[in-house]
C-alpha cells in the first residue's frame, strides 16, 4: 500500500501505515521531502503505523532537519502505540512536535 | 491503425442476412447444381448453361486455354460439357460465376486484382499438391481459387477496413485470420461458409471454404477432409510469396506438407517453384490480371539472408552477454576486495587488547556493520567504553558508524564526561548529517576499582543490570539520538554494579530469535542469565552465537558489551 499526501487546512498530511522499514522507508522518506520541498508545512500522521525501524525514524528525522532549517512545520500526529514505544525509547519523543490529531495541531495554534 | 471495435455493425456470422450478402450469379449456380444431380442429361446442361450466353462466352474460352489443356478445342456448349464431363463444368463454371460476382466498383478502394492474384496463388498451389493429396486437380484449383471468397465479402460488408487490405495480405494465414477478428470480428472462412450456404454451393465446396482453417471433425467424408488441409496447405503456399517474414512461412509451409502429404522439403521446394511458373498460363486463362512475380529462387535467398542475419545477431548477442558476465564478475571481485578491505578497516576500530572486566562482540548482517563498541584505558586506571547502531545497514551506514567510532576514541582520551562527550559527538553528527541518518550511542566510564560506571544514553535501547537473582535493573535513554538536534543535551547516571553485570547492546539483539520467540522482553534476560557464569569474553561469544544458531545467521548487525564487576570482596 502506497502512502497518500492529502492537503487538508494548509498542511500536508503524509499518512504512513503498516510497516515503516528498510523496504518502504525509501517511499516514506519521498513522500515527506517531495511535500516540504513545495515549501509545504507537513503533518505526518502515524496512526496506522504497525513498525517503524531506524530507516523509517530516519526519514522522519530528515524532514524534521529539513523543516527546520528552512522554517517549516514539520509534526507528527495520532503516533499508533508501537510507533510512540520506538519513540519514546529513543527519547526522540522530546525532539518531534506530537498532535493527537489534526485538528488538536490546528486548536493549538502553533 | 489501431484496432476498431465494430459492435454496432460488424460482420458476424450470427447477424448475417442473405439480403445483406452480394448477391448470387444465379444461372451459374443453376449449372453447378444441374452439375451435381445425376439425373441432368448433357442436353440440359448445355441449355441451362447456354441460357446464360456471357457465361458460354467465357465457358468456352477458358475451355479451350491452354492452362485447362482440352485434347482438343471445343466449339460449341454441347461439344464442351460432353468433353469436360459434369465435374469439370461445374468447376470452370463456379470459377467463372465468383470471379465475377463480385466487381472492383461494389468496394470502392478496394484492390480487387491483387485478391484475385493472391486467390489464383492459392489456386495455382492447391492444384500442384492435388497428386499428393490424390485428389482431382481441376477441383483443387477450384478450391483454391474460392476458399478465400469470404475475405471479400467482409471488405463489401465494412468497405471502410479496406485500407488494412495490404496488411491483412502481407500477414501470414494465422496471423491474417487473428487480424480479421480484431477488425471485423469475424473471419473469412466463417463469412466463406454462410456465403456457400446461402448461395446454395455444392457441400464439397462449402466445406473447403468454410472449414480449412478449422477442419471438418474426423466423421466428415475423407475426401472433404483431405480437401480442406488442401486449401490450408495451399494458403501457407501462397503465404510464400506475400508474407514479410519469408523465412518463418517457409519453414512453417515445409513442415504443413510434411504432416499432411509427407511431403520432403525438396518436393516442398518443387511444388512452391512450380506455383510462380504456372501463375502466369492461369491468370491468362481465367482473364484475370497479375503483377510480376518473385521467383522462388529469390525468395529462398531472401528467407536465407534472413536466417544468417539472425544466425550473425544471435551470436552478437551471445558475445555481449558473455563479455557483460566477464565484466560483472570482474566488478564483483573488485567490490568484494574493496568490502574485504573495509571489513578490515573497521576490525581495526574495534578494541584489540582486553581488559579485566569487560567484553564485547559484533556481528554484521552485512560485509560491514553499521554498530560498533569500544573500550580502551585511561590513565587513572578506569575504562572509557561506548555502544552505538547507526540507523540504516550497509556501506553508509558504516561510514558514519567509522566516523563516529574516530570521534569516540579521539576525543573519549581527553573529556572523561560520558554527557559532555556525547553532547559533542552529537554536535559534529549534527552539522554534516545527510538523509535524516542518526546513531543511538551508550558512552560511559567504567571504574572497576569501585564496581561503578557513569552512562550516558543517546536514544540507544536501556542497559540491563543483572545481579544474580535479583530484578534486572533498566536504565533507559535520557537523550534522543545523536545527530538528530543539535541542541540535545545528554545527562550522565551512576550504575553501581555491586557485583553484577551491565549488558549493553544494539538492537539487533533484540530483533533475534531464539526458538522462534524474539528476545525483546523477557527473552533477552533470560538469555543473559543463562549464561552468567562464564568469563565476560567467553559469554559474548557464546550469547552471539546462541542468537545465531537461534534466528539461523544474522538478520540485523547485532552488538553486545558486558561490563562486570570482578571485585573479590563484593
Amino acid at each position: 500500500m502506497a502512502f497518500s499526501v492529502e492537503k487538508k487546512q494548509g498542511f500536508s498530511v503524509v499518512v504512513l501505515n503498516g510497516d515503516v522499514d528498510l523496504s518502504r522507508s525509501p517511499e516514506a522518506r519521498r513522500a515527506i521531502m517531495k511535500s516540504l520541498k513545495k515549501m509545504h508545512n507537513v503533518l505526518v500522521d502515524m496512526s496506522a503505523v504497525d513498525y517503524i525501524d531506524s530507516s523509517g525514524i530516519a526519514s522522519l528525522v530528515e524532514g524534521f532537519q529539513y523543516a527546520r532549517a528552512n522554517s517549516l512545520e514539520f509534526a507528527l500526529t495520532g503516533v499508533s502505540e508501537a510507533a510512540m514505544n520506538v519513540l519514546r525509547l529513543a527519547r526522540l519523543d522530546q525532539v518531534f512536535p506530537i498532535y493527537a490529531s489534526l485538528d488538536e495541531r490546528i486548536t493549538s495554534g502553533a | 491503425m489501431p484496432y476498431q471495435p465494430l459492435m454496432e455493425d460488424a460482420v458476424t456470422t450470427q447477424g448475417l442476412r442473405p439480403s445483406d450478402l452480394p448477391a448470387p450469379p444465379k444461372d451459374a449456380i443453376r449449372v453447378v447444381q444441374a452439375c451435381s444431380r445425376s439425373d441432368t442429361g448433357s442436353r440440359d446442361l448445355a441449355a441451362i448453361v447456354a441460357n446464360d450466353p456471357l457465361l458460354t462466352a467465357e465457358l468456352l474460352r477458358v475451355a479451350n486455354s491452354a492452362f485447362f489443356g482440352l485434347a482438343s478445342q471445343v466449339r460449341s456448349v454441347a461439344r464442351a460439357v460432353t468433353v469436360l464431363g459434369d465435374r469439370a463444368l461445374r468447376n470452370l463454371v463456379l470459377c467463372i460465376a465468383m470471379r465475377d460476382a463480385l466487381r472492383a466498383e461494389a468496394i470502392p478502394g478496394f484492390d480487387i486484382d491483387a485478391f484475385w492474384e493472391d486467390a489464383l496463388l492459392r489456386a495455382v498451389s492447391a492444384r500442384g499438391l492435388a497428386a499428393l493429396a490424390r485428389l482431382d486437380a481441376d477441383e483443387c484449383f477450384t478450391v483454391g481459387l474460392l476458399q478465400d471468397f469470404g475475405l471479400l465479402v467482409m471488405f463489401y460488408l465494412q468497405p471502410r477496413h479496406v485500407g488494412e487490405w495490404e496488411r491483412l495480405r502481407r500477414s501470414a494465414p494465422d496471423a491474417r485470420r487473428e487480424l480479421e477478428l480484431a477488425l471485423f470480428r469475424t473471419t473469412h472462412d466463417e463469412v466463406g461458409l454462410a456465403l456457400a450456404t446461402s448461395w446454395g454451393l455444392p457441400q464439397d465446396l462449402t466445406t473447403a471454404m468454410g472449414q480449412h482453417h478449422t477442419y471438418p471433425p474426423e466423421s466428415a467424408a475423407p475426401e472433404d477432409i483431405a480437401l480442406c488441409r488442401l486449401a490450408l496447405c495451399a494458403d501457407w503456399m501462397a503465404a510464400v510469396y506475400r508474407c514479410e517474414d519469408r523465412r518463418e512461412t517457409i519453414q512453417r509451409t515445409r513442415s504443413l506438407l510434411y504432416e499432411h502429404f509427407a511431403a520432403t522439403e525438396e518436393g516442398c521446394d518443387r511444388l512452391l517453384k512450380q506455383v510462380t511458373e504456372s501463375l502466369a498460363e492461369a491468370a491468362s486463362a481465367l482473364g484475370l490480371s497479375i503483377g510480376a512475380q518473385v521467383p522462388f529462387e529469390q525468395v529462398l535467398r531472401e528467407a536465407n539472408l534472413r536466417l544468417v542475419e539472425d544466425n550473425l545477431s544471435y551470436q552478437e548477442l551471445t558475445w555481449r552477454l558473455e563479455q557483460t558476465l566477464v565484466e560483472r564478475d570482474r566488478i564483483a571481485a573488485e567490490l568484494q576486495k574493496e568490502l574485504e578491505l573495509a571489513r578490515e578497516v573497521q576490525k581495526s576500530l574495534l578494541p584489540s587488547a582486553p581488559l579485566p572486566g569487560i567484553a564485547g562482540i559484533n556481528l554484521s548482517a552485512r560485509a560491514v556493520s553499521g554498530d560498533l563498541y569500544d573500550y580502551f584505558p585511561l590513565a587513572d586506571g578506569r575504562i572509557a567504553f561506548c555502544l552505538a547502531d547507526v540507523s540504516g545497514k550497509g556501506m553508509y551506514a558504516a561510514l558514519l558508524m567509522a566516523k563516529t567510532a574516530s570521534l569516540f576514541r579521539c576525543l573519549g582520551k581527553g573529556v572523561n564526561d560520558p554527557g559532555k562527550l556525547l553532547g559533542m559527538l552529537n554536535r559534529e553528527i549534527s552539522e554534516t548529517s545527510v538523509r535524516g541518518m542518526f546513531v543511538t550511542m551508550q558512552a560511559g566510564i567504567f571504574d572497576p576499582a569501585r564496581g561503578q560506571v557513569l552512562l550516558s544514553s543517546a536514544g540507544h535501547p536501556p542497559a540491563l543490570l543483572v545481579r544474580g537473582a535479583q530484578p534486572v535493573c533498566e536504565f533507559p535513554a535520557q537523550a534522543p539520538p545523536l545527530g538528530v538536534s543539535p541542541e540535545s543535551v545528554f545527562a550522565n547516571e551512576t550504575v553501581r554494579l555491586e557485583g553484577g553485570c551491565l549488558y549493553l547492546y544494539s538492537d539487533g539483539l533484540l530483533e533475534a530469535q531464539i526458538e522462534t520467540r524474539r528476545l525483546q522482553g523477557d527473552g533477552l534476560v533470560k538469555l543473559l542469565r543463562e549464561h552468567a557464569q562464564m568469563p565476560p569474553e567467553a559469554r559474548a561469544q557464546a550469547i552471539a552465537g546462541a542468537v545465531v544458531a537461534g534466528s539461523g545467521g544474522v538478520e540485523d548487525d547485532l552488538s553486545l558489551l558486558i561490563i562486570e564487576d570482578q571485585r573479590s570482596h563484593v
